[in-house]
């Protein structure tokens, strides 16, 4: 080394204060060039990996990320070039909503040149139909089995869902994106047509456009690997990695008579009736699940049911009481309900099968034909109604964990007589659309909240219907019966939760997604559609109290009040011209209980008798896009800056001598 | 340490030390042994400690191709069959990686 003469200090401080002004500003440079590189997508869904008892099912991307030329699905042609023809493998498909079916994912899932889909979610291009469920949903899992109604079981008779592909229930080896947000798709789509098109047939050429995906997962295989894996961890390792999670929420449920809360087991003289129906969804993507007939239309019928019942409870109470219970996870193998009659068998409930008179369960109850509306019962037991050309089983229902156990009367109501009416059972697209929930075009928004729509009319006449037929059910007198009648205006609830709910609790924009998610445990509070059930139902069937906050939060303190059988909620009040909105108390017999399957309670993640399906975790989900360039431009880069620096350092002396020429001095 | 400053009985020494060492499941010490000393008990002109120089690095040998032989072994059947024990694999392994079988 050259030991030149520094000269004075300040010299010295100068070239020192240059470079740390060149680091820093490299520094600052550095994270914008990323960002003149990337371009991050926020508004995606993935596809997250669930398992079960021997597979694993959903989506998986490699840990960093799969990355693919971008490459837009519309025509024919677009799916020839992605799997044969095209030069640049592996691509990143972006796929047109007309492509989004099995036959095409299944090309994919099957070739190597695919290193990931993102699907543009619109109403454009939509099939007449698309349902990722199964065509027999909940098989194993329900009454029918090769011990009892084995001609019935596996849908040998009716084959529920017809319509279904089975997309949920394949295992993709590549990340599968849902775009939701139009502005972000034409950002994609721009970059595609600026970079990717062919021009006359050949092919385009570097730099392209390149999407990157992450979505890694960590479970695999199925789920006793899954939670042998876990425990090792959880035993073993310093900074135990949780691989899956099981989907656990909690079911709603009242009655019309308080029940106490704190005894357990046999209720003694409560003969109940219990009506219920399901509170979740799901579709192919995680945590996205409008299903509103799948699911709304029954959450809405039983809560105007409860509704129209609650004044003439209140003044001609029948003899039996009536139990309303809204069960979570039921898309998963019945995880709510086999809870329920899980703890009803342990005695480790309010009531226990003994109490249990008979069942009514409101299925899919929206898309009427007419005005006909179906009651099915189990072909081996009619004790309501003495049918013997009925040879059809139950529908997929909670009634069947039920019937499993005990044989209890009941029926399913629903809107289908053979096959599902819903043509996109369990899918992103059963939302009111396909209720045919319409509105004239000139109301505003709060006009539109009290409007009449016709879904709600012939919802509110089945509501009427459910509450009559369970009032006669509970042995209540026929001459109240004209007195009970739901209100079409109970579909507010619907269609603008999202603004209704965004006052009480922040929920995000949209309209709300009935995934049954991963409890509190992991997921923060009590899902957001189990506590506004919650609430609604406590603003439906409870009493105002002018307990004050603290009081409401220790009822026991209070004597008046009994926390055995009921809940106390502080609720803000309505804001109107005459009212404030002041919090008060309210007291309602509604009350939330655990929906977890049994299964992970007994440590039984085989069993064939009860839902195994827990949801895996991953670190880090996002999209990003950015342009490509080929590996020799890199290559070519770091050779030319190679021989500059050689250049520069051998001409060290030349280039960098100062004006002053001092004397050499060694140190 | 230069072997070329070292007097011929300290090399010899030193080459059994790290010959016995080996035996404590230590096949480096082989390793390091044989490429050591192989110019000294081959290419070198003939001195009387030289034949035992010779005879344990040949041993060295040995030992360090039966280790290299039974670890290649051992390492290609747990990687290939790790997924396929199932229980039995996960039991087996230090690190389970996330997200494969």
């Amino acid at each position: 080394k050259n030991c030149v003469s520094g000269g004075p200090a300040p010299d010295e401080n100068s070239s020192m204060s240059r470079v740390m002004c060149v680091s820093a500003a490299a520094g600052v440079l550095s994270s914008s060039v990323e960002q003149k590189i990337y371009v991050e997508l926020n508004e995606t869904v993935p596809c997250v990996r669930l398992l079960n008892a021997t597979h694993q099912i959903g989506c998986q991307s490699s840990i960093s990320g799969d990355t693919g030329v971008l490459h837009v699905l519309e025509t024919e042609s677009d799916l020839d070039w992605i799997l044969s023809s095209g030069p640049h493998p592996p691509y990143m498909v972006i796929m047109e909503t007309a492509f989004f079916n099995r036959s095409v994912m299944m090309r994919m899932k099957n070739s190597s040149r695919v290193a990931g889909v993102a699907v543009i979610v619109s109403k454009t291009g939509l099939a007449d139909n698309f349902s990722p469920h199964t065509t027999c949903p909940n098989q194993n899992t329900g009454v029918y089995s090769a011990s009892y109604g084995s001609d019935l079981a596996n849908c040998n008779v009716t084959m529920w869902n017809p319509l279904g592909n089975g997309l949920s229930y394949e295992d993709f080896a590549f990340p599968v994106f849902a775009l939701k947000d139009e502005n972000q798709t034409q950002v994609i789509r721009k970059c595609y047509q600026d970079h990717n098109l062919r021009v006359n047939g050949s092919a385009p050429q570097y730099p392209l456009c390149a999407m990157q995906l992450f979505s890694h997962m960590h479970a695999a295989t199925d789920t006793v690997t899954c939670m042998r894996r876990t425990d090792l961890q959880n035993r073993f390792s310093i900074n135990p990695e949780v691989l899956c999670d099981p989907l656990s929420d909690f079911n709603v449920w009242t009655s019309t008579r308080p029940l106490n809360n704190s005894a357990k087991g046999h209720a003694a003289n409560e003969s109940v009736v219990i009506a219920a129906t399901r509170l979740d969804g799901r579709s192919f993507f995680w945590e996205q699940a409008p299903s509103a007939e799948g699911t709304v239309s029954g959450i809405v019928t039983l809560l105007a049911t409860i509704q129209a019942l609650s004044p003439v409870t209140q003044e001609a109470p029948p003899p039996r009481n009536i139990f309303f219970s809204f069960f979570q996870g039921e898309a998963f193998d019945y995880i709510g309900s086999s809870k329920m009659v899980y703890d009803m068998e342990r005695n480790d409930f309010v009531i226990d099968l003994n109490n249990v008179h008979s069942m009514l369960e409101i299925g899919q109850v929206g898309l009427r034909r007419g005005r006909s509306l179906w009651m099915h019962s189990d072909p081996r037991k009619l004790s309501l109604f003495s049918h013997p050309s009925v040879s059809q089983p139950l529908p997929p229902s909670s009634f069947q964990r039920f019937l499993r156990v005990r044989g209890i009367p009941g029926l399913v109501l629903a809107d289908h007589n053979t096959s599902f009416n819903n043509r996109y059972y369990e899918s992103l697209y059963d939302d009111a659309e396909n209720l045919n929930v319409t509105y004239p075009p000139d109301l505003s928004p709060d006009e539109q909240l009290v409007y009449e729509t016709d879904a709600a009319k012939s919802l509110a006449e089945v509501a009427t219907l459910v509450a009559r037929s369970l009032y006669i059910q509970a042995g209540g007198e026929k001459k109240n019966l004209n007195n009970i009648t739901a209100d079409p205006k109970i579909w507010f609830l619907h269609q603008h939760v999202s603004d209704c709910v965004r006052l009480l609790w922040f929920l995000g924009s949209g309209p709300p997604q009935f995934y049954i998610g991963l409890g509190p445990r992991i997921h923060g509070p009590v899902h957001s559609v189990t506590r506004f059930v919650q609430y609604i139902l406590a603003n439906l069937t409870g009493t105002v109290t002018n307990l004050t906050e603290s009081q409401c939060q220790n009822p026991s303190e209070v004597n008046t009040e009994n926390k055995d059988l009921f809940s106390y909620f502080w609720v803000s009040g309505p804001a109107s011209v005459n009212n404030t909105g002041e919090p008060f108390c309210r007291s309602a017999s509604v009350r939330l209980s655990k929906a977890v399957s049994p299964a992970f309670e007994l440590l039984e993640y085989g069993s064939p008798n009860y839902s195994i399906i827990p949801q895996s975790r991953w670190k880090s989900i996002r999209a990003r896009i950015f342009p490509m360039l080929t590996l020799g431009v890199g290559v070519a880069v770091l050779l030319l800056s190679l021989l500059v620096t050689y250049f520069i350092s051998s001409k060290a002396e030349l280039l960098f001598s100062s004006a002053r020429e001092t004397p050499a001095t060694t140190y | 340490m230069n072997l070329e400053r070292m007097p011929n009985e300290e090399k010899l020494s030193l080459c059994r030390r790290y010959y016995l060492g080996g035996f404590a499941f230590l096949p480096f010490l082989w390793l390091v042994n044989v490429l050591w000393f192989f110019k000294e008990a081959f290419l070198k002109p003939a001195y009387t400690e030289q034949p035992q120089i010779k005879s344990y690095i040949k041993k060295s040998a040995m030992g360090l191709i039966l280790w290299v032989a039974v670890l290649t072994t051992w390492i290609t059947i747990f990687q290939h069959f790790r997924a396929r024990w199932g229980e039995v694999g996960d039991y087996l392994s230090f690190t389970i990686p996330l997200g494969t079988a």
